[in-house]
């Protein structure tokens, strides 16, 4: 059947974007969309006509799960910073820009390499010890900083998982996000590529206690103590605690 | 309501996996979107997984919103209203294999008639071609009425409103060109009223 005859299409446009298209018709419809500009077009401009018929449907405020489904769906888990040290490993683990088992073994990689009190001096204990994870990604979701410190260390211990495009005479300031909404405070500049130690100003507990995220903005010089972000964050990512 | 220019703006930030615009585009709009897919399917737990489910899909196919085809609310409200009807009628599909009883589908018969109409008359009234419409019988616009905000398809609607099949083709026929000439002749673009 040749769709695209203008009468045939404008029927067809038109019970389509009503609604009244069904079944099997309207799934071949669907196939001839996907494919012809033309029809397209002519159901776009009977979706225009009958969107002003949604105007006066009541307006209803859907639950919070809603969105939250959708961030753990799309971008991992919102709630992870809630649950125990395991759950949280495995929410990390099971957000899709980071690959299985490679991103397991690359966390696991990162987190004994900067802590290697964990193998060395805590020989005893299989768990991790106290620390501040943040896990920072890119607007495409791709992990690109992971950041950790101690408890209650001064140091934070940041690896960029990627390499970050930084212009020339520009800093990348990583900056905390407190959970309450305040303004976020500069903690340091990360490199580009590699790994680097960021001297924090006190300790981690004291720091990153009400810090639910981390994230970063290239900033035309080392952000001062009081100063703001000038611009969109290039990265960000949840700040939790492993404890 | 969120103005179009707005959305038209986050839309092509979404498609490049921009997360807070996303959210700007959900904060906006969902409360509205809500609304439409709760009248499809008279029952928020299900309305609140299509509008899930619509926002999976502009997250992954922003991309493909053109604002030359449509504006961008009106691409919102159909993403949202095919989910929806989707939805409705692959639930009906089940429940019509497995015959239960079902509360919800009384429910919306009972007021299947009255709601719709109101809303039509309401949007008619924003869109200030009440007037132009009113030579259209009241059966035409109860079609109307009940496949756009029901979702129903035109055997549904023949059985909710007691008329043979061909007489609702035509109802709903004349009721879309009458609609349509009424937009025209007012110079408006729903959309920019939706």
């Amino acid at each position: 059947m040749n769709y695209l005859l203008p009468e045939r299409l404008e029927r067809l446009a038109r019970e389509y974007a009503l609604g009244t298209l069904a079944g099997s018709a309207r799934r071949r419809f669907e196939r001839v969309l996907r494919n012809a500009p033309a029809a397209a077009k002519a159901v776009g401009a009977w979706q225009e006509r009958l969107s002003g018929l949604a105007g006066a449907v009541p307006p209803m405020q859907p639950g919070d799960s809603v969105w939250r489904g959708l961030e753990e769906r799309l971008f991992a888990s919102p709630r992870a910073a809630r649950r125990g040290p395991l759950q949280w490993l495995s929410g990390v683990l099971s957000v899709r820009a980071l690959g299985g088992a490679l991103a397991g073994a690359l966390l696991c990689v990162a987190l004994l390499r900067f802590q290697p009190g964990l193998i060395g001096l805590e020989p005893q204990s299989d768990t991790l010890p106290q620390s501040y994870v943040g896990l920072l990604v890119d607007a495409a979701g791709v992990p690109t900083v992971l950041a950790s410190s101690k408890r209650h260390g001064t140091v934070m211990t940041v690896k960029l998982l990627q390499p970050v495009a930084i212009p020339a005479g520009s800093v990348a300031q990583l900056w905390a996000l407190p959970k309450d909404g305040s303004a976020a405070f500069p903690v340091g500049v990360v490199p580009g590529a590699g790994s680097a130690s960021v001297a924090l100003a006190d300790t981690s507990e004291k720091l990153f206690f009400n810090v639910s995220r981390l994230a970063v903005s290239i900033e035309a010089a080392p952000a001062k103590a009081g100063g703001k972000p000038s611009g969109d964050f290039v990265l960000s990512g949840h700040c939790v605690k492993l404890w | 309501m969120p103005s179009n220019e707005d959305l038209a703006a986050l839309l092509p930030r979404v498609a490049l996996g921009d997360r807070a615009a996303f959210e700007g585009v959900y904060r906006a709009t969902c409360a509205h979107l809500l609304g439409v897919a709760f009248r499809i399917l008279n029952s928020r737990e299900r309305a609140e997984e299509v509008l899930q489910e619509a926002f999976m899909n502009v997250w992954h196919g922003a991309g493909g919103f053109d604002a030359s085809v449509a504006g961008p609310m009106t691409w919102l409200i159909n993403v949202v209203r095919n989910k929806a009807i989707d939805a409705l009628r692959s639930g009906r599909a089940e429940r019509a294999s497995t015959s239960a009883f079902d509360e919800e589908a009384l429910a919306v018969a009972a007021d299947a008639m009255q709601q719709p109409q109101a809303l039509l008359e309401r949007s008619l009234a924003t869109l200030r071609i009440r007037d132009c419409l009113g030579d259209l019988g009241a059966p035409q616009r109860q079609a109307l009425a009940l496949a756009y905000y029901r979702g129903m398809v035109h055997t549904e609607i023949a059985e909710t409103l007691g008329a043979p099949l061909g007489t609702v083709k035509t109802w709903v026929r004349r009721g879309l060109d009458r609609l349509k000439a009424c937009l025209d002749a007012a110079g408006l673009r729903a959309d920019s009223l939706a």
